[in-house]
């Protein structure tokens, strides 16, 4: 009996000291020390040599929590805005989180390389007045078509949204996978705006949603580019940072930037209202502002850099990409989700009726 | 006969074994593929390799990962057998509400039970880190060993516990010499099947994860939209090596023991 | 004096009440709450009562989604539970130290990501996959088949991630079958078959029903194989709940939608207990479900 109890003794001290342990752990972040918290899309969206040297340079490490999107982040930060100095997000949710008022507004005295920034990524619809975000890369969204199958099929050549309707391009089409993006896609088709709120040109773009059933083999977000280079799909909408791989891996495949016009996001830094190492994280930012580490970023990550200093530093590679370095009347015909969040149930209702048909 | 329907057996577990194996096997193969994505093989390399080792963020999270994983299967295996064994002892009523607790946290979706744990540890200022992903992720894996060793338990002869207990046993006693002895093996496989599914979450481990505690899982998730490299599968077949590396270890480890007891015995 | 002695045989589960309680039993009941809540425009949870979240649950096209979610689910139970049982009674047959190795394999696929596992399956059935390769190299086929995107294909991922779970709950079931029992069947001179469906499928319910449970609910709940292996195609509650959080910023109708399933699974749980207690004559009384 006594043994027993002393081997009862033994099991709840371990489980006393398991307690302690997570709890030593858990509060093992040192307050004010040399780091920052940042929490962005992962993979190399914020290459880790940029964020090396900056250690390096700095002595500030760099903490990067990894999520997969702007909801979660936003999540994740209004649950704990004093865990994390800085978050980067889409247009839209530098909109929403500041509306939210979980934003700081960026002090420009200590971003001195904010001026690198190109004018026309300052100042958009979601910060009109300059104050919250840095903007850190610029994306698109297009036609990835491979143009010899789009001929096999018997389909005519691809210059525009209204082409993918074509009945010959049948279960040949991989699409982004978000409503927003594919009503956009149809109400442009249509030649209406984003967004568009009039009932009856929603109706006339869900009539017609439903109509290119038929032809979308798949929805994918990720690699949407890997249905066309195996060769399941022969047009692909999708980002432009995905296109350009596409494109690496057989260029055979074409952009074909659509006569209708196509979306632009900016991807911008934020600062959390409550950061804790907000010194730090000006720091980093500024790091970031430089034209040579923006011009390596927009090489490692296929992005177009926002930063007009930068542009000199490109690679050949890049500067010759016709989907890196946009001509102006391509940029001219681009235009932003404006006001998702009045659309959005609506379009997510006719999007999931679309797929359950 | 016999013969003939043992071969059938054989057959049939082998199959299931293959089949079991072919995808893991191709995600061993596509880690020595060149090209990046999965779309298409162009040619054999091992520069994945090269890399994941120079890789530290994979490093960093995979080590995350297993001591999240680790510190879950110990606490859940004691708090799953804790309560597997208090289920027999108090009444059928209690038993049948505690059977319905351990079936919750299987029953709320992930992203709702994520979030929502998420709202709840953030308003008690829980900081985000070790501990918080050791108690959610011990939230879905206590029911499994729960589950496991209530089967295991439901086995043992009723009769057994009575007649210990009428030769004046007194609880621990029959916990110890009789209860643990047989649902040993349940204990076992439940926390190693506990650690495994800790080392799998990614979905709960999204939200609960702190900056400096992002698990290998969330690090591969996140990776997908870019295109998971084939460094994860290289990651992965390293995993699987080592697995099959400790069993092998434990293997000649477990001859060695049988054949001391069998000397023992003799 | 009886509830006293209630009391005190119940003592010791307090610690297991309050501990679940807490961790599950708030973030249950928050959920609960949220979903009689409202959202604004911009996706902020408003506090507002409102039933509107479950009037939309009933919307015909996520009635369906209902009905898919849960079709999947049960194929995928009886799927694995047909796969799986063969395996988890062979391997309980096989001599001690083969037994052992068998077990560790089942488990051993848990040990791979399960992301990782679905794009095995994709580089498998992939347009310029292997078995397409294989098949267009032995000159068998000249065009690759089409075999992903497709309701089958996210049976077969669904299934075989889930499959080890039934195995091992079943296998904990049969492994400790009291042999003698069947061997007196045997000298009773029942036939192999009728032994095994009069003594040994009946005494193996409570594995199969733990199997069932752990295979049905998490096949309602998983998203990322449907998206990977079905090509965004269908859609089922796990996909339709992660994506009102992660793309849609309504969680009050996620939550209206996972109190739906929740309400569901115990529907189906409880019509199964009922199936199962009449088949093993109200033996199982107390099992898990």
């Amino acid at each position: 009996m006594n043994m027993i109890s002393k081997k009862i003794k033994v099991v709840l001290g371990l489980a006393l000291m398991m307690v302690l342990v997570f709890a030593l752990v858990g509060c093992g972040k040192n307050e004010g020390s040399k780091e920052i918290n940042l929490m962005s899309w992962g993979g190399d969206f914020i290459p880790r040599e940029v964020i090396d040297q900056f250690t390096e340079e700095t002595g500030i490490k760099v903490n990067y929590k990894e999520v997969t999107s702007n909801e979660d982040t936003q999540s994740l930060l209004e649950a704990n805005p004093d865990q994390y100095d800085l978050a980067v997000v889409t247009d839209y949710m530098v909109e929403i989180l500041r509306l939210n008022g979980m934003l700081e507004v960026l002090d420009k005295d200590k971003l001195s390389n904010f001026s690198n920034i190109n004018p026309v990524y300052q100042g958009n619809y979601y910060d009109a007045n300059n104050e919250y975000a840095m903007p850190y890369a610029v994306s698109t969204a297009f036609l990835l078509v491979n143009p010899e199958g789009v001929e096999a099929l018997g389909a005519n050549p691809i210059t525009s949204y209204a082409d993918l309707w074509q009945e010959e391009l049948k279960d040949n089409i991989v699409v982004i996978d978000w409503s927003v993006e594919i009503m956009g896609l149809v109400l442009k088709s249509l030649g209406y705006n984003y967004n568009e709120t009039d009932p009856v040109k929603v109706a006339e773009a869900k009539e017609k949603l439903f109509q290119l059933s038929d032809n979308i083999m798949r929805f994918e977000t990720n690699t949407p580019e890997d249905s066309l280079v195996n060769g399941e799909a022969v047009v692909g909408f999708m980002y432009s940072n995905q296109a350009v791989n596409g494109n690496a891996q057989d260029d055979k495949l074409v952009p074909v930037f659509p006569t209708e016009g196509m979306p632009i996001y900016i991807d911008a830094f934020v600062m959390s209202k409550d950061a804790p190492n907000k010194d730090n994280a000006y720091k980093f930012l500024n790091f970031l502002l430089q034209p040579e580490i923006a011009a390596q970023i927009a090489d490692i990550t296929d992005f177009i850099t926002p930063n007009k200093a930068a542009e000199e530093y490109l690679t050949e590679d890049f500067k010759n990409n016709p989907m890196l370095n946009v001509s102006d009347d391509v940029m001219a015909n681009t235009s932003f989700y404006i006001d998702v969040a009045a659309v959005l149930e609506e379009y997510e209702h006719i999007y999931s009726e679309f797929k359950m048909q | 006969m016999k013969t003939q329907s043992y071969k059938l057996r054989t057959f049939y577990l082998s199959l299931f074994f293959v089949i079991l194996y072919v995808p893991i096997l191709s995600v061993v193969l596509y880690s020595f593929n060149k090209n990046p994505s999965t779309a298409q093989w162009t040619g054999f390399t091992l520069d994945w390799y090269r890399e994941l080792f120079s890789d530290r963020i994979i490093l960093e999270s995979f080590k995350v990962s297993m001591i999240v994983a680790i510190l879950t299967s110990i606490f859940s295996a004691i708090l799953g057998t804790a309560s597997a064994i208090i289920a027999i002892y108090v009444t059928k009523k209690m038993e049948k509400a505690i059977n319905g607790l351990m079936l919750l946290p299987l029953l709320v979706p992930e992203v709702a039970l994520g979030v929502s744990l998420l709202l709840f540890f953030s308003s008690m200022r829980l900081p985000f880190g070790y501990m918080t992903l050791v108690l959610s992720h011990s939230l879905f894996c206590v029911p499994y060993v729960y589950i496991m060793v209530q089967l295991r338990l439901k086995e043992i002869d009723n009769s057994i516990i009575e007649a210990a207990k009428d030769l004046g046993a007194a609880r621990w006693q029959i916990i110890k010499t009789i209860i643990l002895p047989l649902v040993f093996p349940s204990i076992i496989t439940s926390s190693l099947l506990s650690l495994a599914m800790s080392l799998d979450d990614v979905v709960i481990s999204t939200y609960m994860s702190g900056p400096t505690s992002t698990t290998l899982p969330v690090h591969v998730f996140s990776m997908m939209r870019v295109g998971v490299t084939p460094k994860v599968n290289a990651l992965c077949t390293l995993i699987l090596l080592g697995t099959f590396f400790i069993i092998g270890i434990s293997e000649v480890f477990s001859k060695k023991n049988s054949k001391k007891e069998e000397e023992e015995v003799d | 004096m009886v509830d006293m002695k209630k009391f005190k045989q119940n003592a010791p589960a307090i610690p297991i009440l309050v501990w679940f309680g807490i961790l599950v039993g708030i973030p249950l009941i928050f959920v609960v709450i949220l979903s009689f809540l409202s959202r604004d425009e911009l996706g902020n949870i408003v506090v507002r009562f409102t039933l509107d979240n479950y009037k939309r649950i009933f919307d015909p096209i996520y009635i369906k989604v209902f009905i898919n979610s849960l079709f999947l689910a049960t194929l995928t139970s009886f799927i694995t539970m047909i796969i799986g049982y063969p395996v988890a009674y062979f391997t309980a047959n096989l001599e001690k130290k083969k037994k052992a190795l068998a077990i560790l394999l089942i488990m051993l696929p848990f040990w791979i990501s399960s992301l990782l596992r679905t794009y095995g399956w994709i580089i498998l059935l992939g347009n310029t996959g292997l078995v397409n390769n294989l098949l267009i190299g032995f000159n068998i086929i000249d065009k690759p088949l089409s075999m992903m995107y497709k309701f089958s294909t996210i049976l077969t991922g669904t299934a075989y991630m889930l499959i080890p779970f039934m195995i091992i709950a079943i296998y904990n079931s049969v492994d400790k079958l009291d042999r003698s029992l069947l061997e007196a069947s045997y000298d009773l001179g029942a036939g192999k078959w009728k032994t095994f469906f009069k003594i040994t499928l009946p005494l193996t319910i409570p594995g199969i029903a733990g199997g069932f449970t752990l295979v049905f609910i998490p096949s309602l709940g998983l998203f990322f194989i449907s998206d990977l292996l079905g090509g965004g195609k269908n859609i089922f509650l796990g996909n339709l709940i992660n994506s009102l959080i992660t793309k849609g910023r309504n969680k009050p109708l996620a939550a209206a939608f996972s109190v739906g399933m929740i309400i569901m699974v115990l529907i189906v749980l409880f019509i199964y207990s009922r199936l199962v207690k009449r088949n093993t004559g109200g033996a199982d009384e107390n099992s898990i479900i």
